[in-house]
């Protein structure tokens, strides 16, 4: 599934919802701040396209929430935002703890054979795999089973495509423009830089 | 067990050309015992066989002969054969699985499964089109007990028989393939791993240059690089969009906001209009689509500009 225009034209308006919230903010923001509140008003929008029904992007409102409350509320009308925000999200860390401890303590008794020790140390590898990629995946950690994890995966990874070509096209078009102007003022460029 | 034999006895007078090996898994009555004490496996679908055994045998018989279909369906209530509805829970992901299943179980049944027939057709009709379903209202009545992973995850089994799968149904219907073992465990971690092996060919597709590697730690890898590599690609480019100077009197701007104006759509106007900090970012944006599109751009709009300057100003203060 590759991200198709209407995707990236919600994306493109929702992000453009969230940096209106900031437009206030403007002039008196260093670049850091700014970057910031693109990338928070990006990532918002990007996971409001799922509306809710995929694990990463309510993960996702979750954490962003905890860095701009006010723009997550502004960001997502209606009920889904008081849900999405108070939620807990489940915490499955810890089991998963307590399990690998006793697996341990169960594992001393199993009979090696060259096999399957071979098959044992490439479904360890795998589970390390599997771990690393919960990591990078927001809410990944509060996957229960791998299945979910790799369908997440995928959607996560289509949105980020889209994401990162929406951002990049009007990367490219600002640049381009402010280039253009340099040019036409006839001032050199270093020179307007000054942010 | 009378079930089972009852069972053996029908079927095989009733698929006489079948492969006996096939129905491993079938007569195994105390199999449906065990399964019907749904053990709650992550992913698996044993969880589901919250029927009694009695309608899961006949539903099972009525997806493998043709001729009892309708016996079946006076039994249980189903409506042969039963497409069933997708709504708009399905998964993102799930609809490119299920035209592969719908490709893949179409390919296998033609390797002369005779009772595919009956299935063949509702397996297809059941993958393709999105329709309203009929399944019993038993098994519907059950399906609150499911987890939402499972709704949303199809039953995606090669040679398999059921039509019946369903996001509102609770079990899936496997049989086992010749040479393997039959027990619910089994079964319920090779449909899983089935099921894992299906997304993680989807993802290999997806991922550039995944397809040549052998292995799954490696593919894994693969994919946990290009997410860390998009990630690190946003925050450059939102760094650099930062960096770019906001500029607020910029006749640019208007001009592209009107001429885009012109040619986009209404509704997209409407925001291109709305300006946003650093609001030439929007207009430019869409200048930069219309450039690709048509090259020659036309700069001396000063009257345009006047006009769009001011409906920004307008739309500005209303907000």
């Amino acid at each position: 599934m590759q991200p198709t225009s209407s995707m990236k034209e919600e994306f493109l308006q929702k992000w453009q919802m969230g940096l209106q919230i900031y437009r206030p903010l403007i002039d008196n923001t260093s670049v850091s701040e700014r970057r910031k509140a693109i990338k928070l008003s990006a990532d918002v929008a990007m996971a409001s396209l799922r509306r809710g029904t995929t694990c990463w992007s309510r993960a996702l409102i979750q954490k962003t929430a905890t860095e701009d409350n006010f723009l997550v509320r502004q960001m997502l009308s209606g009920i889904k935002a008081e849900t999405l925000i108070n939620k807990k999200l489940p915490k499955v860390m810890c089991h998963r703890k307590i399990v690998r401890r006793s697996k341990k303590i169960l594992r001393r008794r199993k009979s090696r054979s060259a096999i399957e020790e071979v098959a044992a140390k490439a479904r360890k590898l795998v589970k390390k795999k599997t771990q690393g990629l919960r990591n990078v995946v927001p809410g990944g950690e509060f996957m229960s089973n791998d299945v979910l994890l790799i369908q997440e995966t995928l959607d996560y990874i289509v949105s980020l495509q889209t994401q990162v070509n929406v951002m990049r096209s009007i990367v490219d078009a600002a640049e381009a423009g402010s280039e253009r102007t340099a040019y036409y003022l006839g001032k050199p460029k270093f020179a307007i830089e000054d942010g | 067990m009378d079930l089972t034999g009852e069972f053996e006895a029908r079927s095989y007078g009733g698929g006489a050309t079948r492969e006996a090996t096939r129905l491993e898994s079938l007569h195994l009555g105390d199999e449906f015992r065990q399964l019907a004490l749904p053990p709650e496996n992550a992913g698996g679908f044993t969880a589901l066989l919250e029927l009694p055994p009695t309608q899961a045998v006949n539903l099972l018989r009525f997806t493998d002969s043709p001729s009892s279909s309708s016996q079946a369906a006076a039994v249980t209530g189903i409506a042969p054969p039963p497409p069933h509805s997708y709504g708009t829970l399905t998964f993102p992901s799930n609809s490119v699985l299920m035209d592969r299943a719908a490709r893949f179980s179409t390919e296998h049944h033609q390797n002369g499964n005779v009772s595919g027939t009956s299935s063949v057709p509702s397996n297809s009709s059941v993958k393709t089109e999105p329709a309203e379903t009929d399944s019993s209202q038993a098994v519907n009545n059950r399906s609150g007990k499911r987890k939402d992973s499972d709704k949303k995850a199809k039953s995606w089994t090669k040679k398999n028989k059921s039509s019946e799968e369903n996001e509102n149904l609770p079990y899936v219907h496997v049989r086992a393939r010749r040479g393997q073992a039959t027990d619910s465990h089994s079964l319920a971690e090779r449909a899983r791993r089935e099921k894992i092996n299906a997304r993680m060919k989807l993802l290999q597709e997806l991922v550039p240059g995944c397809d040549k590697i052998q292995g799954t730690a490696l593919v894994l890898d693969e994919i946990i690089n290009h997410v860390q590599s998009l990630q690190r690609q946003v925050e450059m480019l939102s760094i650099r969009l930062a960096s770019v100077n906001p500029r607020i009197d910029f006749n640019l701007d208007t001009i592209l906001a009107s001429e885009n104006g012109s040619l986009m759509d209404g509704s997209f106007n409407g925001t291109a209009m709305q300006v946003v900090w650093p609001h030439q970012v929007t207009e430019t944006e869409q200048s930069y689509h219309h450039r690709q599109l048509q090259q020659p751009q036309q700069w001396p709009f000063d009257g345009l500009n006047q006009r769009a300057w001011g409906k920004e100003e307008d739309q500005d203060h209303g907000q």
